[in-house]
């Protein structure tokens, strides 16, 4: 009884941040020491009908970026992570990818800067895919390194073996065994440019105004019904991914995919 | 034959200019910039500023500050998320609870430090009702979790953010490495349950787990949304008070900054090496095994 009333209290503790932050994006108001703010409506959910309006052009910059990191991700990892694989210094290869994996977004991008000031890239929405891919690229690598193994190799010599081209051996072959992989890792590395603040706003010199570039200037204005609800819109696409399936919200290192 | 040899070649490459380079020409500039070798204040080579950031306290005293936060949010995550996974193993695998532990894997640092703010602040939800039902008396008797010099606020944070994946974590490693026959065997050789907590469960999962855990020390080390919002200006964390030193408006802050970004750096690739060769085991895959 106990251990079920804890669980229950447990998945209510879960869901109640995202109850929260749905009813302070749609209040005005919020004098201390009210509980609830004093006016509920839809007031600030009208961006919706505004596309100039700063929340509506953020939640598609946001979306552009993170679908344009995730795709080149995506596509290029998958490519080059396989020579990395079955390569004779792999070991070597997987501790490079580990180094930029493990430092902060945000000391990457003030490393970077320089050069991304010098080629003209800071506060363009260029310079931010291309910041946010280098961060992002050595993560897609590690996911895929768990992925090839002499199994799927084996395969591969096979279909070479059996007269197949390359191109019929990545179309008809190596393509759909890839199939969870390729989803994994494209939502993951959807998710972490999704996520990103220090190094957008450092690359982005605050022109990029991407959703949590957003949060953090609402903060500043004080502005928390604003801020709340650019929270809200953050936390959704990731909710919708855990509808469809959860194992894609989550990346554990050596595990099978 | 010739061909493949090129491709590999150019995948080589590819991967050494994205991964390599930028991070190598980024430390040259920003090493150069430390001796004042190049940059606007440049005036030929010095060490002042390297010698300003390792004798003084501010950067030890962020490594510091950064690493407690760290120890502290990853242990107590460890003894909540040991327990849920040990306690609840049956509901971790289906039902609602296998779903509902994902849900905070969707929350960003910036979103979870939002809502911690506007939940545990002064002014905030938990000092409302504190208020409302009579347990406080005003604002000022509800204690500071917010921009507290303990950094609980962060700690908290980082705890609810971390806490669900250790869960799954450890779920997933009691199912795979099938701890639950370990246990059995060890029943008959008449084992209590406490040893077979301290001596079965407790050194599997965390020996599977120990690596990851070290990784998760080093990315709440240098987490910066978190503290960025719910910390404060002294003590700092690495990461916020690295990029305020770059974007103050003293120009002779900035190689200080770059000393800073550079000696985190070269930490963490020495922990990362450390690691490498500690557990060799981790880094290796089914085609090199």
């Amino acid at each position: 009884m106990i251990k079920r009333t804890l669980q229950y209290g447990f998945i209510i503790s879960i869901g109640f941040p995202v109850v929260f932050l749905l009813v302070l994006s749609l209040g005005r108001r919020w004098a201390y020491p009210n509980i609830l703010p004093e006016q509920i409506s839809f007031a600030n959910w009208e961006f919706l009908q505004q596309s100039d309006s700063k929340l509506f052009q953020a939640f598609f910059v946001s979306l552009g970026i993170s679908l344009c990191v995730a795709v080149f991700v995506t596509a290029l990892g998958f490519v080059i992570s396989k020579f990395i694989a079955y390569s004779q210094r792999r070991n070597t290869f997987l501790v490079l990818a580990y180094i930029p994996y493990l430092l902060s977004p945000v000391i990457m991008a003030i490393i970077f800067q320089y050069y991304f000031i010098i080629t003209g890239l800071t506060g363009t929405f260029l310079g931010v895919i291309i910041a946010q891919f280098l961060v992002a690229f050595p993560f897609g690598i590690i996911i895929y390194l768990n992925f090839w193994n002499a199994q799927l190799k084996s395969m591969e010599e096979l279909s070479y073996t059996l007269g197949g081209s390359r191109w019929q051996t990545y179309k008809k072959v190596l393509l759909p065994l890839s199939k969870n992989a390729l989803m994994l890792c494209f939502f993951q590395v959807f998710l972490i440019s999704w996520f990103e603040y220090g190094l957008t706003n450092l690359i982005g010199s605050g022109k990029i105004r991407t959703l949590t570039v957003s949060v953090f200037n609402f903060v500043t204005e004080a502005n928390i019904f604003y801020a709340a609800l650019a929270c809200f819109l953050l936390i959704l696409p990731p909710m919708l991914l855990l509808y469809i399936n959860k194992r894609f919200i989550l990346f554990v290192e050596k595990t099978e995919l | 034959m010739k061909k493949l040899y090129n491709i590999k070649s150019f995948s080589t490459l590819l991967f050494l200019i994205i991964v390599v380079l930028p991070v190598f020409c980024g430390l040259v500039y920003a090493t150069l910039y430390s001796f004042e070798i190049v940059g606007i204040i440049n005036s030929g080579f010095t060490t002042k500023h390297w010698e300003d950031i390792i004798q003084g306290s501010a950067f030890w005293s962020s490594i510091g500050f950064s690493f407690y936060v760290a120890i502290c949010s990853v242990v107590i995550s460890l003894i909540f998320a040991l327990a849920m996974a040990l306690s609840w193993k049956k509901n971790l695998q289906k039902g609602a609870l296998s779903t509902a532990i994902y849900l905070p894997l969707c929350f960003p640092g910036t979103v979870m430090a939002f809502f911690m703010f506007q939940f545990l602040s002064k002014s905030g939800f938990l000092s409302r009702l504190g208020f409302a039902s009579g347990v406080l008396e005003d604002i000022n008797s509800f204690p500071a979790l917010i921009n507290d010099a303990y950094g609980i606020g962060i700690i908290i944070t980082s705890v609810v953010l971390i806490t669900p994946f250790f869960v799954i974590l450890f779920s997933n490693i009691y199912h795979t490495e099938n701890i639950e026959a370990y246990k059995e065997l060890a029943t008959t050789f008449g084992a209590s349950k406490r040893q077979l907590l301290q001596k079965v469960t407790l050194p599997i999962l965390l020996k599977k787990s120990s690596v990851t855990i070290y990784l998760f020390i080093i990315f709440v080390m240098g987490s910066y949304e978190i503290p960025l919002l719910l910390g404060r200006q002294s003590p700092q964390m690495i990461s916020v008070a690295t990029v305020q030193k770059i974007q103050r408006f003293n120009l002779y802050d900035i190689p200080k900054g770059f000393a800073m970004s550079i000696l985190y750096v070269l930490i963490i690739m020495s922990v990362l090496l450390f690691l490498y060769f500690r557990n060799r085991d981790y880094f290796k895959s089914e085609t090199t095994k």
